[in-house]
């Protein structure tokens, strides 16, 4: 009896155990799932979170940060070059220099205006165009674009650009630097692209401009122009820059018509093209302003066009060809040769005026170069303290650019105001030219 | 009313006006599409979120049910080059209110609390919601170190010190940003 007792007793136990056992196991299993041996946090923690949240929060971070966020984990680098395509862009930038240094570096210049406060921030750039693109992800660039001195101009960077076209969309593109690796296609693929958005195309000092690689064709690429120079670098042994008759009546085919037309040493242009241009200048209905374009109609008030070391296109060849319409007129300028030096002899330099007071209309045709800077220079009711720097650095090219980029930045500053607009406008055809 | 419960077992349930819960475009899609049925009676069950998930986005959704909408701008799809950007508007600003920003579950040990109100407002597609607890996560990593990050996320830095040392040389000239 006592031993069954003890028996049922040990049963009994072992009854409690197994029923204590599956209480257990049961404990662990939900929806048929067990769940005991997971952390705490298995599901919330961040990690784990799907892609949106994760790329919600790096739209948010400033485009410097995004980029060293690669380095937390592979799957943040993972995410960063997926999303960084489709994100909006941090912000933009209203001036872009890019310049390449000797060691093949590409540095991207440009002004920061956080916080009303404008500082220039320079970054450089692996030569393989991986930074570039992966800049271009985060940054518009949407006003004044500036190929510097260097390669800075050479295809691998002009296709960058052009493949990221839709982050660019400068209204004045000006080609500063050595031209030597920049082909005709990428130009032309890179001008095509940003046409939509250009109104000003220059070509300020160039240097190692090769064969056709400025011509009609291409240059006609880049659309209806509001604005055109072609400057070779001086001194160098220029080449035939083919600009034709087509860009030049472009120009007064667009919308805002440019103030200015500035070539050296092409051979495209004919007499012909130039009594075209000036027959359809004065016909052309002058736009009323819509608010949405600046300095509307300023190149009908007052155009200029200089045609310097042009083959076609001479005081004699434009007489013949327009001289009915022109009114000559000559114009002492100092000697090319010791120019702006107010001892340098003075020469007399044709040119061609049509003035007419009753539309407010004026147009000038000059060709020579020195005619054209110290004529504006000294006509301009705007001399800056810049001129008279600027005359002080003459032939210095490297301080050329230091100041111009100081009037870009004051530009910057009145963009606002419309008048100040047009102002610094004239101000920077005076520094554009030096 | 609309009841919606959690995934807890036994389910936790929730009962929310029909114009706070439409915050959620999942379930007002949802409830578009059953149109018809009385869906008063009908317990909605969210797989992905635990009942003090639940219970803070319900309260997120009564306070904020009378907010007006936001604006949703249409994405241009870009069909000109793969390459190309789809969308170039800039992000716009997102500001915290008052409300939300006590609302938020802000201390450290709650970190885990938030990431699930971000997974659950992700789920529910409440972007309101989700664009605010990101842009609180946002402005808590600006401007920390990638370790600060990697430990504010619980993420383990899974790259070879080779593969780390790269990486910092391709992305040094984000320095001058």
């Amino acid at each position: 009896m006592a031993t069954h007792k003890t028996e049922v007793a040990r049963l009994q136990a072992d009854i409690d155990r197994l029923r204590r056992a599956l209480t257990d196991v049961c404990g662990q299993i939900v929806c048929g799932r067990l769940t005991g041996d997971l952390p705490d946090n298995f599901l919330e923690q961040f990690s784990q979170l799907p892609d949106r949240p994760l790329e919600q929060v790096l739209r948010f971070l400033p485009a410097r940060q995004v980029a060293q966020m690669r380095l937390v984990s592979r799957k943040f680098n993972r995410l960063i070059r997926k999303c960084s395509k489709t994100m909006p862009k941090k912000g933009s930038k209203r001036e872009v220099m890019f310049q390449s240094t000797h060691s093949g570096k590409l540095t991207v210049e440009w002004l920061c205006d956080s916080s009303n406060k404008i500082t220039r921030r320079t970054t450089t750039l692996a030569g393989d165009g991986i930074a570039l693109s992966e800049l271009l992800r985060f940054f518009h660039i949407d006003g004044w674009m500036f190929f510097g001195k260097g390669l800075s101009a050479a295809d691998k960077v002009l296709d960058q650009l052009s493949k990221a076209w839709l982050t660019i969309r400068p209204e004045v593109v000006i080609f500063l630097g050595d031209l030597s690796q920049t082909s005709r296609d990428s130009l032309r693929a890179f001008l095509m692209k940003v046409q939509p958005f250009i109104k000003q195309l220059k070509f300020q000092f160039p240097s190692n401009i090769s064969d056709n690689l400025l011509s009609d064709d291409l240059i006609g690429a880049a659309g209806r122009l509001n604005g055109m120079m072609v400057l070779p670098v001086q001194g160098s042994t220029l080449r035939d820059v083919n600009i034709g008759d087509e860009t030049l009546l472009s120009i007064v085919d667009a919308h805002d018509i440019s103030p200015f037309f500035f070539v050296k040493s092409s051979s495209g242009i004919t007499p012909g093209g130039v009594r075209a241009f000036i027959e359809k200048w004065m016909k052309k209905e002058k736009l009323k302003p819509d608010g949405k374009t600046f300095g509307l109609g300023r190149g009908l008030a007052k155009c200029v066009l200089v045609f310097d070391n042009c083959a076609n296109v001479t005081p004699a060849t434009v007489e013949e060809a327009c001289g009915d319409l022109l009114k000559k007129e000559t114009i002492a300028v100092p000697d090319a040769s010791s120019s702006f030096d107010d001892s340098g002899e003075m020469n007399d330099h044709p040119c061609f005026i049509i003035d007419c007071p009753s539309t407010n209309r004026r147009l000038e045709i000059h060709f020579h170069i020195d005619y054209f800077i110290s004529h504006d220079v000294k006509g301009s009711s705007v001399v800056t303290d810049d001129d008279s720097e600027m005359d002080d650095e003459d032939g210095d090219d490297d301080e050329d650019d230091g100041d111009e980029d100081d009037d870009e930045g004051e530009d910057e500053d009145e963009d606002e105001d419309d008048e100040d607009e047009d102002h610094d406008d004239e101000d920077d055809e005076d520094s554009d030219l030096y | 009313m609309i009841q919606l419960c959690s995934n807890d077992d036994p389910p936790v349930s929730f009962t929310v006006p029909r114009k706070a819960v439409e915050l959620s475009k999942t379930i007002k899609t949802m409830l578009e599409d059953l149109e018809g049925f009385d869906m008063e009676q009908t317990p909605i069950p969210l797989p992905n979120v635990d009942a003090p998930t639940l219970e803070l986005i319900v309260k997120w959704v009564e306070q904020h049910q009378d907010d007006p909408p936001p604006v949703e701008k249409p994405r241009v799809e870009d069909d000109d080059s793969d390459d190309s950007d789809a969308d170039d508007d800039q992000e716009p600003e997102v500001v915290i209110p008052e409300w939300d920003k006590k609302f938020l579950p802000t201390d450290d040990e709650q970190k885990n609390q938030l990431f699930k109100l971000l997974n659950a407002a992700n789920y529910l597609e409440i972007k309101p919601l989700l664009d605010i607890g990101c842009k609180y996560v946002a402005d808590k990593i600006s401007g920390q170190t990638v370790e600060w990050v990697r430990d504010y996320l619980n993420m383990e830095n899974d790259y070879t010190p080779e593969e780390e040392a790269k990486l910092k040389e391709e992305i040094a000239w984000a320095e001058g940003l």
